[in-house]
């Protein structure tokens, strides 16, 4: 089947995409400002825009002063709250939930659990991998990583019966999703993804990342940061940071078109400690386990 | 919370960047599934990070450094996540020194003149409760279901159907005898009309007259599954005996792994295990350790070291490969290894 016709179906079955849940408009201008380099970032500013939801920050000054939190005093402004917790951490923790829940209830049995647990890792692992190799912005490697397999939530929104017996063939015969999603639904997440990510209208380096994360994409102008998804992807799949399954192959990073890639413009990754990497994978586990779980298995 | 809903045509109006950072930013929109909120998260996330760092704040600095210390010097890395058992490991020997902080204790690992001693004691610390059967489940799970068949493949146009396996540093037998039961369960699959040896060998005269009797205790045997205790063991008073079905692939020899004469009778290896051993040696041993393993495998051969362990600045022969939960090193071409980093 050629591309287009695959795209053609699959655009015929798509369910409304726009039935994917989207946000509450007051965290809009609080997570566009945390983009900004720290040093910019104004404690008053973002104390003013969670003000403006009395529930959230009603919220926020419970929460900071539960025993976790008051460390060092009582704690009875919003603004104490959020110093208490920097603002990278109100910054992943935001962007992480958004993406969190986006899938729908019924998942058609599969637990989205699994799916999100690897890609909070993978975003930790790309942040962490690019700052390494003196990627010049780490923040966005981040954001790709927690978004590239953004065509997952399409699959279990749209085809959730399929994609079940996707997940079951991948699980049994330990092969990778995208492997999986082909044999049976005729195309991928990478596919389905780039429809979603058309319609959302993400920015172009992000709508690569998630249409060409599995695919050959050395010719794009994006293809650094597709690169590092795919390597931090692939490890995080090798390692406990997986999709509920480890796959039975055997990966040389160095082999990978992505290593190639990176390895043009980042000299730093000549003398990559990649097995120091894989230890480290450990070290985000129990982070990425305790969100996701407090969220689905509360 | 009230929730919204921002449409694609807005999402033009507002930007690409800034649509995304909307729709990312979704905090439970629709009223259906788990109640959760942004300030529940900051919670979790904060609790999450806190048991990961396992102390009250960010870790130790000199904790970390001297997590740096033994990784620089003997490969082996403890992540955030397990600082905690650095920690405890150092506190054993600190409380023998007599030292207070971890500070000092810093010191008697860099510039006290007795260093390169005590790092040694730390390093049997660290690795003194490692060896029982079935250490590294992951490990050997990645040797059945992904080395083997490899190593099949790559063998399966010879005449001789045999695999030969090196414990190198085999201690008091634990590990060469869970390898010998691997791979007597395959031969009923994946390695039926194969024959396999295990050599193992090790410096210590003690261990290995222990390893040939094969005598265990209820610490070395805590990780065996009632399967395997049932079918290659035999109670024999308060411990376990190991069968002679799986004794009688295993040879013991005593051999020092720095001894260049006496490695060369080790030959035509598919799979080298060398787990917490190279950390006793020094760059300059470690290298010649490693280039007779690289020697001694076999084109398509496998040198798998302990759990968390690393050759990076040892050697450039060798590519880190990822197996299912575990790394191995596979056996590169010389010239092109070369290549890579020229």
């Amino acid at each position: 089947m050629s591309a287009t016709t695959t795209t053609t179906k699959l655009l015929e079955r798509v369910k409304d995409l726009k039935q994917i849940p989207t946000i509450p408009v007051v965290l809009a201008p609080l997570l566009r400002y945390l983009e900004q380099p720290v040093e910019d970032l104004d404690i008053q500013k973002v104390t003013d825009v969670i003000a403006q939801d009395k529930a959230l920050a009603a919220q926020c000054l419970r929460m900071a002063n539960s025993p976790l939190f008051c460390r060092f005093q009582k704690i009875d402004s919003l603004r104490t709250a959020i110093l208490g917790l920097g603002f990278q951490r109100v910054s992943d923790i935001a962007m992480s939930c958004g993406v969190l829940n986006l899938t729908p209830k019924d998942t058609g049995g599969i637990d989205p659990v699994v799916f999100w647990e690897h890609s909070l890792g993978c975003a930790l692992v790309c942040r962490h991998f690019a700052r390494t190799i003196s990627y010049p912005d780490p923040r966005k490697a981040y954001l790709a990583g927690l978004l590239h397999d953004l065509g997952i939530v399409v699959n279990l929104w749209s085809f959730p019966e399929e994609f079940r017996r996707v997940f079951e063939r991948a699980r049994s015969q330990r092969i990778p999703l995208h492997e999986a999603e082909q044999a049976v639904l005729g195309f991928t997440h990478c596919d389905s993804g780039s429809l979603l990510a058309e319609n959302w209208d993400l920015s172009a380096d992000l709508h690569a990342v998630v249409s060409l994360h599995h695919g050959s994409y050395e010719s794009s102008e994006h293809a650094p940061l597709i690169a590092v998804v795919e390597l931090a992807d692939l490890l995080c799949r090798m390692s406990g940071l997986n999709y509920g399954y480890l796959e039975n192959r055997q990966v040389n990073v160095l082999e990978r078109p992505g290593f190639a890639v990176l390895l043009q413009k980042f000299p730093a990754l000549r003398d990559f400690d990649w097995a120091r990497l894989t230890f480290e994978l450990d070290s985000y586990m129990d982070e990425v386990h305790g969100l996701v779980h407090a969220i689905y298995r509360k | 919370m009230r929730a919204y809903r921002l449409c694609p045509a807005k999402a033009k109006r507002l930007g690409a960047d800034e649509f995304l950072r909307a729709n990312i930013f979704s905090l439970r929109s629709t009223c259906d599934g788990p109640e959760f909120t942004f300030c529940e998260a900051l919670r979790v996330s904060a609790n999450a990070a806190q048991v990961a760092a396992s102390f009250e704040g960010p870790p130790d600095p000199d904790l970390v450094r001297i997590r740096d210390l033994v990784y620089e010097e003997a490969g082996i890395f403890h992540p955030d996540s397990k600082l905690r058992l650095l920690w405890e490991r150092c506190g054993r020997r600190m409380q023998e020194l007599k030292t207070e902080t971890v500070r000092e204790y810093f010191e008697c690992l860099t510039v006290k003149p007795n260093r390169q001693a005590e790092l040694v004691a730390l390093l049997n610390e660290i690795t003194i409760a490692e060896t029982c059967f079935f250490r590294n489940q992951p490990q050997l799970n990645a040797v059945r279901d992904v080395v083997i068949p490899k190593i099949i493949e790559a063998k399966a146009k010879l005449p001789i159907r045999r695999i030969r396996i090196w414990s190198a540093g085999c201690s008091t037998g634990e590990e060469p005898y869970t390898l010998s039961m691997l791979l007597l369960e395959e031969s009923e699959r994946r390695l039926r009309d194969w024959s396999f040896e295990i050599l193992a060998t090790d410096l210590n005269e003690r261990s290995l007259a222990h390893a040939k009797k094969g005598l265990y205790g209820s610490y070395s045997t805590r990780n065996l599954s009632a399967y395997y205790r049932e079918k290659y063991f035999l109670p024999e008073g308060e411990q376990l005996q190991v069968q002679s079905v799986v004794r009688k692939n295993v040879k013991f020899s005593r051999l020092n792994l720095s001894d260049d004469a006496r490695m060369t009778f080790m030959k035509s290896v598919d799979i080298i295990f060398c787990c917490n051993v190279l950390i006793y040696f020094d760059l300059a041993s470690k290298r010649r350790v490693i280039q007779h393993f690289y020697n001694k495998l076999l084109p398509h051969g496998y040198l798998l070291l302990g759990s968390s362990e690393s050759l990076y600045r040892v050697t450039e022969d060798f590519r880190l490969v990822h197996l299912p939960g575990a790394t191995a090193y596979v056996k590169g071409e010389r010239s092109q290894a070369g290549k890579k980093v020229s």
